[in-house]
């Protein structure tokens, strides 16, 4: 608890603006990431991860997106208040990002020593020679083959795994206090993924950054993060320490996440997946976002709109009704009611 | 690469055939009997007869195309029924002058088109971007004779800035090329602007600027050079129609190039010079979209894959 | 694995590709009618096919009375447009030259169309050598540079109206082709053209029933398109005098009569260059917005 926070992010929005009205893709979101801590943000697809991640370093496309409210503190310095000059001494410097796709990321006619480089050169004022010879070296680090040869081809005569690769020495080019990777793993086959996570557990290692992790994955979580973030509707609604998140998990959507996590040792045929479908950013409902869809559901869920507090243990933050005084009351009282 | 230049060699060679072929064909389609247009009008029966001899006219119409066919490649076009001189000594005089206006044309489309499609694109939905959409869409819409004669009255008649017709000096150069190269510019920029906000969509232009690279690196360096791939192909389509155009500007300034030349002699009937004409424009765009698709396979290295 | 499917299914398949036809007609029109810039196109040419039908209702002269004391008056109230070297109103011809201009741009259209689509889908159903042959043609008439065939073909045939029609309706028959080839190609590979080939339907029924109405929407597009560069084309070769020729009010030739007076009448050329480009405009319009509510993938 007494580490050091490298970045806090408070009561974020970013909402969209279109013909189909205001699509809160984030809607409040708050956490806290301390230095060479991974933070796992997981949720269904459409809970708006890869919008809370973009935020972070404003790469909304403006329009429709815009930030309406809140604040990113990195070392205490808010982001969403700084000028664009500030702003691109943070991007690809202090805060980096990796991308799901690899094979759309990368420019296609640049060669990608070229891309590394360039990044370089930008933040560490480095000549070209010296630039590209650090590239090179990145590429190594990451566990590319030839990587002299390598730097000089483009995109497309490399494989999906190797230009995940890219993407990450890219991002590890100026050694960033913070590496987001939005779903890094997911356009991979099985055994290139566990080597990226691998690699980047590696990477973490040397260099002492702090990574955010999103997925929709439960599995790839368990295995790199320390802290997770369960999202769900633009918001978090689970924050906790990722053991005890597995072990016991509060909310309800994260127990209905975990249930349907694949069992590796039994052969499960039929997952169980929570039923029904992520509420339309356009158009939330007024109490907890997840009560259509909560098997504990009770009239103050759909009347009133949960907070993220704290329980009993400080560490942990659950947006649910069930975990506060509240519900005891109302069970009470609806067992009155109920005969 | 070399590899590729020759195959597309290789591949164009049927499409020279065929349009020799189609030329050919045309002399065939005339009503009436060619060796009497040929001998010209008023000429005896005797003189017609000579013609018939002479050209092989009496011959299958497979061997008269494969003898025409032998004979171009010999350089050889005929002769005109006006003055009885070489089609191709005509040409030669006339095709440096149309390459010139084409030249500049082409150019003033680059330019011009490029320019205002990355303006667009830059700002797209601004007041900047609709207004240049909108003169993009009046550029392709607008007739070129007509533009021409509107140009002319505005600079030569009006202002008497430019000369009004003629090719004799650099000056007179402006207002055909203006005439010629704005409907492909407008082309050009709405595809480059297509392709611009195509290409600024994409991810790894997101990568860019998730680097921290200047808006202006992210525009020139990431985005451009992509989404110029598919204006290449659009700029050398362009070219045939401006080919094509020259027959229009050069009558409206006067200017004795091959298309005038063409449209001349469709009006006295001189049919070997409509020929020539044809054929060696045709050959010119040939051989343009040759280059095109060459350095669209030296900027696009993908396609190797295929 | 064709021959596996029952009849029911085909015609429920059948069905099925009707239904989306149906449901994607609805969505087209209420794109084209949202489409501001395609609702102005569309309204651009009704107010031009109107004045075809109009024009002899409304002109206020005979466009041929050849008038000489009243030769090449500025526009005024009694000639809007003025009058040209014969003194005819350009108004009243301008109106009947409608007919003509647009007549051609039509006509040419669908000359090439009807050309163009029955090659397209021959080659593209048939495939293997027909394909070929087919495709070289498209390959040599696409060799020409913009309107140069169409001049050649002028050349042969002599000059006139119906010869332009007909010229610069080859000029569009590779276009067609070309789409529709593709498209073609597209469809063949479904499966419900296997099963009704199975159940016994022929080449011909296949092609016009089953897969002329799934390739119609790219003709449409084209169709538009090309109709604003076949009367451009169609009113360049009058104004080189290869058209439409001297008392016709066609408007390209009209414009190759104003250009000898652009010094004393410029209203002689202003007028029918202007009626082109407001029509050409219109048809641009349209078919950018036909463009975008018929191909998905455009839609943002
Ligand atoms: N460009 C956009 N315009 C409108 N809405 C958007 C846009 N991008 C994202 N959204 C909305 O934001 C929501 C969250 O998206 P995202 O963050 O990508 O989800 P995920 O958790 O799968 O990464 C989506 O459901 C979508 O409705
Ligand atoms: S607040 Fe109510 S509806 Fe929402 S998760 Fe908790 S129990 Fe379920
Ligand atoms: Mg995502």
């Amino acid at each position: 608890m007494n580490k050091e926070v490298v970045l806090q992010v408070k009561n974020l929005k970013t909402h969209f603006t279109t013909s189909k009205g205001t699509a809160k893709a984030v809607d409040g979101v708050d956490f806290t990431l301390h230095k060479g801590e991974t933070l796992g943000i997981v949720g269904e697809s459409g809970c708006g991860k890869s919008i809370t991640s973009l935020s972070l370093l404003r790469l909304i496309p403006t329009p429709p997106g815009k930030i309406v409210e809140g604040e990113i503190l990195l070392n205490n310095k808010d982001i969403v208040k700084m000028k664009e000059e500030e702003l691109r001494k943070v991007r690809g410097n202090q805060i980096s990002m990796i991308f799901q796709e690899p094979m759309t990321s990368l420019n296609p006619i640049i060669p990608v020593g070229e891309q590394i480089a360039e990044t370089i050169r930008l933040h560490q004022r480095l000549p070209r020679k010296p630039a590209w010879q650090k590239a090179v070296d990145l590429l190594e680090m990451v566990g590319l083959p030839s990587p002299e040869k390598r730097a000089k081809q483009e995109p497309f005569q490399l494989s999906g795994g190797m230009r995940q690769r890219v993407m990450i020495a890219m991002a590890l080019a100026c050694t960033p206090e913070v590496l987001i990777a939005d779903e890094p793993t997911t356009a991979l086959d099985v055994t290139i993924q566990a080597q990226i996570l691998e690699l980047m557990k590696d990477l973490q290692k040397q260099i002492g950054m702090s990574i955010i992790f999103i997925t929709h994955d439960l599995g790839v979580v368990s295995e790199v993060c320390d802290q997770v973030a369960v999202m769900y509707a633009g918001q978090i609604v689970e924050h906790r320490n990722a053991k005890d998140l597995f072990k016991t998990p509060l909310h309800p959507y994260t127990q209905g996440l975990l249930s349907s996590l694949p069992n590796i040792h039994e052969n499960q045929q039929e997952l169980q997946t929570i039923e029904g479908s992520v509420p339309s950013p356009y158009d939330y409902p007024v109490g907890c976002r997840f009560a259509d869809r909560c098997p504990h559901a009770r009239e103050i869920c759909r009347a009133e709109a949960p907070d993220l507090l704290e329980t009993n243990n400080a560490e942990t933050k659950v947006r649910c009704f069930m975990h506060t005084e509240k519900w005891e009351v109302i069970e009470e009282k609806e067992e009155l009611v109920c005969p | 690469m070399l590899l590729f230049i020759a195959k597309r060699l290789v591949q164009i060679i049927p499409v020279i055939f065929g349009v020799t072929l189609v030329v050919f064909l045309i002399m065939q389609m005339v009503p009436g009997d060619p060796a009497a247009i040929l001998a010209g009008e008023g000429a005896s029966q005797e003189t017609i007869e000579q013609y018939r001899e002479d050209l092989g006219l009496n011959r299958p119409v497979a061997e008269q195309y494969m003898s025409y066919v032998s004979n171009v490649f010999q350089g050889d076009l005929g002769n005109s029924l006006k003055n009885k001189q070489p089609v191709l000594d005509e040409i030669l005089l006339r095709l440096p002058i149309t390459m010139e206006l084409a030249f500049y044309s082409i150019l003033i489309t680059i330019v011009l088109g490029l320019a205002a499609g990355i303006i667009s694109a830059v700002k797209p939905y601004s007041i900047r971007d609709v207004s240049v959409m909108v003169v993009a869409l009046l550029g392709i819409s607008l007739p070129s004779f007509w533009l021409g004669l509107l140009l002319m009255y505005l600079f030569s008649v009006k202002l008497q800035w430019l000369p009004v017709a003629g090719w004799d000096g650099p000056l007179n150069i402006i207002l055909p090329a203006l005439t010629l190269g704005v409907g492909g510019a407008a082309i050009v920029a709405r595809m480059t602007r297509s392709s611009m906000l195509d290409v600024i969509g994409q991810d790894y232009i997101r990568t860019a600027r998730a680097k921290g690279l200047k808006e202006h690196f992210v525009i020139y360096k990431h985005a451009l050079r992509n989404a110029l791939i598919p204006v290449i192909t659009v700029v050398g389509l362009q070219f045939g129609s401006l080919l094509g155009g020259t027959v229009l500007v050069e009558s409206v300034f006067a200017i004795n190039g091959l298309g005038r030349m063409i449209v001349d002699a469709i009006r006295t009937r001189d049919l070997p010079m409509v020929q020539g004409g044809v054929l060696v424009a045709s050959l010119v765009f040939v051989f343009v979209n040759l280059l095109v698709d060459v350095l669209y396979r030296a900027v696009n290295k993908r396609i190797d894959l295929n | 694995m064709a021959s596996k499917v029952t009849t029911a299914q085909t015609m429920e398949l059948a069905k099925a590709r009707q239904n989306t036809r149906r449901e994607r007609w609805h969505s087209f029109r209420s794109v084209m009618t949202q489409n501001k810039a395609a609702m102005a196109g569309a309204i651009i040419i009704g107010i031009y096919l109107l004045m075809m039908l109009v024009a002899p209702i409304v002109a206020p002269y005979d466009p041929y009375d050849i008038s000489l004391e009243d030769k090449l008056t500025p526009p005024s109230m009694e000639h809007w447009m003025g009058t040209d070297d014969k003194g005819r109103d350009i108004l009243s011809r301008i109106l009947y030259g409608s007919r003509l201009s647009i007549g051609v741009g039509f006509a040419s259209v669908l000359f090439g169309a009807f050309f163009g689509i029955t090659l397209g889908l021959v080659a593209g159903y048939y495939g293997k050598w027909i394909d070929t042959i087919i495709s070289r043609l498209l390959d040599v008439m696409l060799a020409f540079p913009g309107i140069l065939l169409a001049l050649a073909i002028i050349s042969a045939l002599g000059p006139g109206l119906i010869n332009v029609t007909i010229a610069v309706g080859v000029f569009s028959i590779p276009l067609f082709a070309r789409i529709v080839r593709g498209s073609t190609m597209e469809v063949k590979k479904l499966e419900y053209i296997d099963a009704i080939r199975t159940l016994g339907a022929n080449d011909f029924t296949i092609i016009f029933k089953h897969i002329f109405p799934n390739v119609l929407s790219p003709i449409i597009v084209q169709g538009s398109m090309r109709l604003a560069t076949a009367i451009l084309s169609a009113a360049g070769l009058s104004f080189l005098g290869l058209g439409a020729q001297p008392p016709s009010p066609e408007w390209g030739a009209m414009l190759s009569s104003g250009r000898d007076f652009l010094f004393s009448a410029p209203y002689m050329a202003l007028f029918p260059g202007l009626m082109i480009s407001i029509l050409v405009l219109g048809f641009n319009l349209f078919g950018d917005g036909l463009r975008d509510a018929l191909d998905p993938k455009l839609k943002k």
